[in-house]
């Protein structure tokens, strides 16, 4: 991407993360529904590494040396894309393995 | 690489740039947007059949076996809210909007100043012939200031920054992010759905001139204008980012549409303007005290022969004691107050307050497109087999004037 700021009187906008309005507590202890949030996020992080290591493994697979650069530059087609939502909703239901009512 | 202005300039005659299309989101950025929309799938499609069951199987059998009655919304939420399937689901929901729209937040940053130069161009040139009118000086009403709705952090009116579109963007890329894996729901579903069935209903219908409220940035109202190619199409709302977002939008689509900043509680057509009055997603944001104003607009503004159809949230006198519960959830955790009041009221009874006719007043289930794409006609609320709201079914209420 060009930097062209130099001609644009906009200044770097930094978008709020917060809502506006209390935060929704779900559990007795609150430090509960921060370990929820730290979770997920660490779920979060580890969907976008293992996007990482396929990205690495299908540049392997398709040229035998790879750079950063086409890693960063790859583009998944379709069936890629569908094989990774599926992946990341398998996931899910791995690490989200509820307990059966008693 | 040139700059955007530059861009814009050597394609002064040719169209709009996709300004969806301008946040480039990263590799790490795309796999957690993966993750939130798969959690998010997770979260409102398969959890709430877990709490059921642990309802269902549980939960209700300890109360009615103690002889007590579990007979509406209210008391399941109250047998619910302390269970921890109940709890999960809900902080599963919870973080999954939260981090829907932060998912898209840097990109959108990023890209910023020229997304805004997009929308500029847009309004300067229009090649589609749409228009877009705003008034700074029309006051934002508290029921959408005093809450970031959805958890959209800035919700839909705030403005950073001169002419700024961010919040058009983060609201439509979230959105997209939110409902990625969900295959019922689809951008402009809802517009598709409603013309569809219109068309079927009533084949000599042909609307001059639509109007659609709460538009946000017009991905329900664009489907109309394609629909009905000779209507003029408008579109209001009171959030001046997500109008110059979805004039953009339309323009590069080379569609002709007219967005005005304005409250539907008092809008500034002459009477008997539109013959197509439409919404979707609008009213349960907005107080019941303003539910009848715009109604009370929506029948100043139809024409004899006019229809109107606003897509909601099923009515709580039209579900089932677990969908009303289900669906309640989001006044409190969503920042949506106005839901569970608005869902309270009959269609029917806000209908006639508003001057509209009982024999021409009708609340229907119409069937989605993706799902059904052979089915245009409504189906029965009595109807073996038929999908609820959310599920293959979209809830409208509406009316018609005699011509």
């Amino acid at each position: 991407m060009a930097d062209n700021s130099a001609d644009k009187p906009t200044k770097d906008v930094k978008l709020p993360r917060s809502s506006k309005g209390a935060r929704s507590r779900f559990f007795d202890d609150p430090a509960i529904d921060q370990i929820m949030t730290f979770l997920l996020e660490l779920m979060a992080e580890t969907n976008a590494l293992r996007e990482r290591a396929d990205t690495i493994e299908r540049l392997l697979d398709e040229k035998g040396t790879i750079n950063r650069d086409e890693i960063e530059a790859y583009r998944p087609d379709a069936e890629c894309e569908a094989e990774r939502s599926a992946w990341s909703q398998a996931f899910i239901q791995r690490v989200m393995r509820f307990h059966e009512p008693d | 690489m040139v700059s955007t202005s530059d861009a814009l300039f050597a394609h002064k005659n040719s169209g709009i740039p996709d300004i969806e299309e301008l946040p480039h989101s990263n590799l790490e950025e795309r796999g957690r947007q993966r993750f939130c929309s798969a959690l998010r799938r997770f979260a409102i499609q398969e959890m709430p059949e877990m709490v059921r069951k642990d309802f269902d199987q549980r939960v209700a059998p300890a109360h009615k076996a103690k002889g007590e009655l579990i007979g509406d919304a209210v008391a399941i939420e109250e047998v619910m809210k302390g269970e921890a399937s109940y709890r999960f689901y809900s902080t599963l929901r919870y973080n999954a909007q939260e981090m829907c729209f932060q998912s898209v937040q840097e990109p959108i940053e990023r890209a910023l100043p020229e997304m805004i130069d997009v929308a500029k161009a847009a309004v300067q040139r229009n090649p589609a012939g749409g228009s877009l009118r705003l008034n700074p000086e029309m006051p934002i009403p508290p029921y959408v200031s005093q809450l970031d709705v959805h958890l959209t952090p800035g919700c839909f009116h705030n403005e950073w920054v001169e002419d700024d579109v961010a919040q058009g963007a983060v609201v439509s890329l979230g959105a997209r992010v939110f409902s990625a894996s969900m295959n019922h729901r689809s951008w402009g579903g809802v517009a598709k759905v409603v013309s569809r069935w219109l068309k079927h209903e009533r084949p000599d219908f042909a609307p001059v001139r639509i109007l659609d409220i709460g538009t946000s940035s017009a991905k329900n109202l664009m489907p109309y204008a394609e629909a009905f190619p000779d209507s003029e199409a408008h579109g209001v709302d009171v959030a001046a980012p997500l109008l110059r977002y979805g004039h953009a939008v339309a323009e590069h689509e080379g569609i002709a549409i007219h967005l005005s900043q304005q409250n539907a509680e008092a809008l500034d057509f002459p009477e008997g303007h539109f013959d197509l009055i439409v919404s979707s997603f609008f009213f349960h944001e907005i107080t019941v005290d303003a539910t009848r104003n715009v109604l009370r607009e929506c029948r100043r503004l139809l024409r004899p022969g006019g229809v109107m159809v606003h897509q909601e949230l099923p009515a709580t006198c039209l579900v089932d004691a677990w969908e009303d519960f289900f669906w309640n959830w989001d006044t409190e955790h969503n920042n949506e107050p106005n839901y569970t009041s608005f869902r309270a009221q009959d269609p029917a009874v806000l209908l006639e307050e508003a001057g509209f006719g009982p024999d021409e007043n009708f609340a229907q289930l119409l069937p989605d497109i993706g799902t059904y794409p052979e089915r245009a006609e409504a189906f029965g609320w009595d109807e073996p087999g038929r999908p609820r709201h959310g599920k293959g079914a979209w809830y409208v209420f509406g009316s018609s004037l005699p011509s």
